[in-house]
């Protein structure tokens, strides 16, 4: 997929400013002439500010809970404050023992109060870089350096914090070392070939190296796109997070019963229209807060490498580096709510990133059709695989996907038929069997429609799902092994599971009910080699 | 649709050349026995905390017997049947489960890891199970039940072809 452009790689810039590619060359220099040690680094000194600030935060209930207790008793005693200095040192000593540096091809950090620990990594283990701000990192101008090296969340590197500029140098730093092209490249000249509008003239004119020249822009967050909040299950789930954590601070402060015994009270004396249509407009509300806060100012680029890098992030702000080396495909989303209103989403499958972890694998985030394609297109440069129908799975496939969803139907009449013979007052509860049946039947009906797979020359395609379906472009080189799976009511249906394994994304994508013959033919279409072995 | 069970040549995987050892069906067996024991020893219990009737008890051991039974008598003898394993100089190639069946295949240039266990049971029996893991976490291949010299010339075999390939396969 994104393979560099080659004709922007390649070009030979004669007049060049050193400016960017300085750590690039220093780290030539480095290798060549053999110095005994290259110098430790520190986070920047400011992060004693943030860490008091965090520790507040994390003990909020606590504070508040002593403010409330002190508003009513008598004492005068402060012995909370002892607290203070005790933060303040701790976050001195975590800013004196706490240092990095990149050296002979790893980056080392060093860290502990009580316990030393050295973490090393080497820099082509280096799989994404994180730059995540949240508001008072972002007041004082710094930024949390987050560092992927392993599949798993916990083999990552955590700098907190560090100066925007000085983060930003660094994943320049870590992310161009991992590519020997870049050694071999010659200084950037001025403005770039083809991009448009490159960087926000801000950034540009204060941080000496401008990474972001040369980079072409993909895709820019319209505020429009905004409306498509409330269609996504994300977005529901971000709304009934706000609930809890609305009802949990509540608790903090006190007596949450009576505010919603009397609240309960007022809704009921509403007609249950307007509830359902209040109910609908705070969670809309709150799904639109959501998205604000988790896409303003999205901003997808692509340097000259292929490497992707998205912005996003109204008080939070994150950064997000995908190395090109690890991107195995793309995922097109198109859940039930968003595929009506002609929208969509655009995810990156790679390695590196554990499974949607903290949702840096966005490539767009909910926008319509007419946006996400075309990007889809221009990144995979693959049309079919983005576009093209897929292949249906048959008959097999069409039944199984009926009778899993009819299965709702007579747990629902058990049920219906439980509480109108104990309470024997509901009987038009009874209606809910017919309803429940059509919606399964539709259900049923809609995710066959959405089962396929499709071979392109470089992908593999498949897609399912109804409520949130998925349409995953796998690289076929990036598939590592395959599974058939048959279940006991799949054998009896002839129909078998095919699993590409891989190490990026969800770890495997599935071509679910194919026709045996079918699945094995699949199988040999993406990998002649592999399949004759076996035939 | 029935005409495909004329096995067209070209598109199903042939089985996996080998079995695993015959003694894994009594290894199985005993293991199912095992596990029966354990729920058999949940009603032990249940029956001296109850001081109630003891009708649904013998229903509950009825179940149980008929169950363990089965499933003693079946599991391992079908199990065997499926299981089978192959490697060649480029891939590996498993089939496994009874009742929901699996092949597994995964070229040796995309192998990370290999593993030789044996668990006390597998001891006993001088079995061994040998588990080949690739950069997915969703596809590591088990085979269980192989003979414990068999078991350890695959080992070689496969950590010697894995080391020969060069990068992170992934």
């Amino acid at each position: 997929m994104s393979e560099p452009p080659a004709e922007v790689a390649g070009e030979a810039n004669p007049a060049g400013t050193a400016s960017e590619t300085t750590s690039a060359t220093t780290s030539a220099t480095t290798s060549a002439a053999p110095p005994p040690e290259t110098p430790w680094r520190r986070l920047d000194a400011r992060m004693l500010l943030v860490n008091p600030l965090e520790t507040l935060i994390r003990a909020l209930p606590a504070v508040i809970a002593i403010v409330l207790a002190r508003a009513t008793s008598e004492s005068d005693d402060r012995w909370e404050l002892l607290a203070v200095p005790v933060i303040l040192a701790f976050g001195a000593l975590r800013w004196l023992t706490t240092r990095y540096r990149i050296d002979h091809g790893q980056i080392e950090l060093r860290r502990g109060v009580l316990t030393k620990q050295t973490t090393t990594a080497r820099l082509d283990k280096v799989r994404a870089v994180d730059l995540t701000a949240k508001v008072y990192h972002r007041l004082l101008g710094l930024t949390k350096v987050e560092i992927s090296t392993g599949s798993s969340a916990k083999e990552r590197i955590v700098l907190d914090s560090l100066r925007l500029a000085d983060g930003r140098r660094l994943r320049a730093e870590l992310l161009h070392r991992i590519d020997s092209r870049v050694l071999d490249l010659p200084p950037p000249t001025g403005p770039s070939v083809g991009g448009p509008a490159v960087g926000d003239p801000a950034t540009t004119a204060t941080a000496p190296p401008a990474p972001d020249a040369g980079d072409e822009v993909l895709v820019r967050l319209d505020p429009r796109w905004v409306r498509y909040a409330p269609l996504t299950l994300t977005g529901l789930a971000s709304a009934a997070a706000v609930v809890g954590f609305a009802l949990q601070a509540l608790r903090t402060v006190g007596d949450e019963s009576r505010t919603i015994v009397s609240g309960a009270r007022r809704v009921r004396e509403l007609a249950i229209w307007v509830d359902v249509v209040a109910a609908l407009a705070v969670v809309s509300l709150l799904a639109v807060v959501a998205y604000v806060l988790t896409f303003w100012g999205f901003r997808l680029t692509r340097n000259r490498l292929g490497s992707f890098h998205t912005r996003r992030g109204l008080l939070t702000s994150r950064e997000t580096s995908i190395d090109h080396g690890r991107v195995r495909g793309l995922r097109l989303d198109e859940p039930l709510g968003l595929r009506l209103a002609g929208g969509r989403r655009l995810k990156v499958v790679t390695t590196g990133l554990g499974d949607e972890r903290g949702g840096s694998d966005w490539l767009c985030p909910p926008a319509p059709r007419d946006v996400v394609t075309p990007l889809a297109r221009r990144i995979s440069d693959d049309e079919d695989a983005v576009e093209a129908p897929v292949v249906p799975h048959g008959p097999a496939a069409r039944r199984r996907r009926l009778t899993r969803a009819l299965v709702a139907v007579p747990v629902v009449a058990a049920g219906v038929w439980a509480v109108v013979s104990l309470l024997d007052s509901t009987p038009w509860l009874w209606l809910a069997v017919p309803v429940v049946a059509l919606a399964a039947v539709a259900l049923g009906v809609d995710r066959y429609a959405g089962l396929g797979h499709l071979v392109t020359p470089r992908h593999l395609v498949t897609r399912w799902g109804s409520l949130d379906r998925r349409r995953v472009l796998l690289r076929r080189d990036g598939v590592i092994g395959w599974t058939v799976r048959r279940s006991f009511f799949q054998r009896r249906a002839g129909v078998a599971t095919l699993v590409a394994t891989t190490a990026a994304g969800s770890q495997h994508y599935d071509v679910v009910d194919l026709e045996l013959e079918r699945a094995y033919a699949l199988l040999r279409e993406v990998d002649r080699s592999l399949a004759d072995e076996f035939a | 649709m029935d005409d495909l069970d004329e096995t067209p040549p070209t598109a199903v995987l042939r089985d996996p050349a080998h079995r695993v050892s015959p003694r894994a069906r009594r290894m199985w067996a005993l293991e199912a026995v095992l596990g029966e024991l354990v729920v058999l020893a949940g009603q032990v219990v249940w029956w001296f905390l109850d001081d109630g009737g003891r009708t649904t008890h013998w229903v509950v051991f009825a179940v149980w017997l008929v169950v363990a039974v089965a499933y003693t008598a079946v599991m391992p003898v079908w199990r065997y049947r499926v299981h089978r394993w192959e490697s060649t100089e480029h891939a590996i190639y498993t089939q496994s489960g009874w009742l929901t069946q699996e092949r597994r295949i995964a070229p040796l240039s995309r192998v990370q890891t290999v593993d030789l266990q044996r668990g006390p049971l597998e001891r006993l029996f001088r079995l061994a199970t040998v588990t080949v893991t690739t950069a997915s976490a969703a596809g590591p291949l088990e085979i269980s039940g192989l003979d414990l010299p068999v078991a350890q010339r695959l080992v070689e075999g496969l950590t010697a072809a894995a080391v020969l390939d060069e990068g992170d396969a992934t």
